[in-house]
């Protein structure tokens, strides 16, 4: 498997397909698992954790993981690529651009991705669209179950799985479920959610556009603590709560439908204007606009657009998904005036 | 990722301010961290909307109970980090820093999970000795739940199977 593989589509989490997929983005569950035997990724030194990747690639690829999983190394892979991994959610940051000897295995649908010499040893993610909370973890469990048959976990019976840090130690899951929800954020309403959620043991975060700064209307809901509870219990925590979030979105987009028409088609339609008709674009601004879109599409005001459209161009639009589509390194300024053009072409024909 | 402020140290606390208006998202070290901590602070307290701390670590360790100077020059024997050292970063140096630090990892755990005991999937190829372990864990959380719901009848019984484990296996 090619990293170019993956580049034509958008990957099986923004397709758009999952249950609740006007509000729901996708679901995702991470394993935080570390080899027994060995010092952890914060003392190891660069032999050990070259040794540890080596150790650990060979086994992914003759043994234990599913058919079709490819594997690349960090050290090796050009800059741009890397960046591509995280702007399709399959890497973290840290893992793209940090020291030391890492890696990735990757299934070729997206849905699994094995990070090796991340914090831990081996964070393995299972990514779905839509609200598909219990089929990630079952993709996650299953390879988790064919890695512990080639390599020996740290596990203890007290703490269970033992982590870098504590607040993985006990199962290591963290389960995230990503929400779109403009009209919480419109009214203001979204504080509530923060606050009834916290309650709940649960934390909310926004999600990170290019750079450093959170995008508005997207947040990550997750679990806080991993130890003491069965992973089932803890995805049935969350599972049990999106519905009612979900619910509370759409009615504050209803009574807006209802209550302050104009004002709601005056924000969809201005910045699907923006987007049709603007030469330069940066990132932060596709972002918030494609987020007004999104949300007029799933009303039915723009109906010109289709869903799958506008979810593709939140990942198409960013830097390294550019810059690869167009095979060139492009600076800022560049990037701007391509993504413009990038913009008007998907939306064109659509008047 | 490097910290923001001094460039050196790896960031560890990642502040994300969500509200409206004002995006902004903050990388720091630990020790710029503390040293601006009045600064975050005010920062944060600008806008109402609520503040994310997506690593809330720091601010657990330096909460946590008393800790004596003896207890923390404490080092694992496996790979020679300190108690010390592990409150300053948050991270265990080797697995075996759990067994190390046995009785401040669980009052730690404790506090962050609000449990100290695992529940979850055990690895098909843990030790014989982890799976007896686990065994008679389960019979202890149904023992006290059974004396909770004054069965005393099932209590015995459980008592009795968790007496037979034990002889079972001397090694624990
Ligand atoms: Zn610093
Ligand atoms: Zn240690």
């Amino acid at each position: 498997m090619e990293l170019s593989d993956l580049q034509a589509s958008p990957g099986e989490w923004l397709g758009g397909t999952g249950p609740e997929a006007d509000i729901v983005i996708s679901s995702r569950i991470r394993l935080a698992r570390n080899l027994a035997g060995y010092p952890f990724f914060s003392t190891a030194d660069e032999q050990q954790l070259g040794e540890l990747e080596r150790m650990v690639r060979e086994r992914l690829l003759n043994t234990c993981v599913s058919e079709g999983m490819g594997y690349f190394s960090m050290q090796t892979m050009p800059m741009l690529d890397r960046q591509f991994l995280v702007e399709r959610h399959l890497i973290s940051r840290e893992h793209a651009f940090g020291k030391g000897a890492r890696g990735v295995g990757l299934a070729l649908d997206e849905t699994v991705s094995i990070m090796v010499n991340e914090e831990d040893h081996l964070r393995i993610q299972g990514l779905c669209s839509g609200l598909q909370l219990r089929e990630a973890w079952e993709r996650v469990d299953a390879e988790d179950t064919r890695l512990e048959s080639c390599l020996e976990f740290a596990f203890s019976a007290q703490f269970g799985y033992l982590t870098v840090c504590p607040t993985n130690a006990g199962t290591g899951l963290r389960a995230s479920v990503m929400l779109h929800l403009p009209a919480l954020v419109m009214t203001r309403q979204i504080d509530k959610v923060f606050q009834a959620v916290s309650k709940i043991g649960l934390i909310v975060r926004g999600l990170y556009g290019e750079g450093t700064q959170a995008s508005g209307d997207f947040y990550q809901i997750s679990n806080q603590s991993t130890l003491g509870k069965s992973e089932t219990d803890i995805i049935e925590t969350i599972e049990k709560v999106i519905p009612k979030i979900i619910e509370y979105e759409k009615t504050v987009r209803n009574n807006l439908m209802q209550q302050k028409h104009e004002v709601l088609e005056d924000k969809v339609w201005r910045a699907y204007g923006q987007l049709k008709h603007a030469r330069m674009i940066a990132s932060e601004e596709t972002m918030e606009y494609l987020s007004s879109v999104r949300m007029g599409v799933s009303l039915g005001i723009i109906q010109e657009v289709k869903m799958d459209v506008i979810n593709e161009l939140f990942l198409f639009t960013q830097p390294a998904h550019l810059q690869k589509q167009n095979e060139i390194q492009l600076d800022e300024t560049e990037r701007d005036v391509v993504r413009a053009s990038y913009i008007r072409k998907r939306l064109q024909g659509s008047d | 990722m490097n910290c923001e402020s001094c460039k050196e140290k790896d960031a560890v606390v990642h502040l994300v301010d969500v509200s409206n208006n004002s995006k902004a998202e903050l990388h720091l070290c630990k020790d710029c961290a503390e040293s601006q901590g009045a600064t975050i602070k005010s920062h944060m307290q600008k806008s109402n909307s609520p503040k994310v701390a997506t690593d809330e670590l720091p601010a657990i360790f330096q909460n946590l109970p008393g800790v004596s100077a003896a207890s923390e020059t404490e080092t694992c024997g496996q790979c020679g980090t300190t108690y010390r050292q592990f409150r300053s970063s948050g991270k265990f140096g080797c697995p075996e820093c759990y067994a190390s630090f046995n009785v401040k990892v669980s009052d730690l755990l404790e506090k962050i999970h609000g449990r100290c005991e695992h529940r979850g999937k055990v690895p098909s190829n843990a030790s014989e000795q982890v799976n007896q372990q686990k065994e008679l864990q389960a019979l202890y959380a149904e023992l006290d739940s059974a004396v909770s719901g004054e069965d005393y009848e099932r209590a015995a019984e459980l008592r009795d199977e968790i007496q037979r484990h034990q002889e079972g296996s001397p090694g624990l």
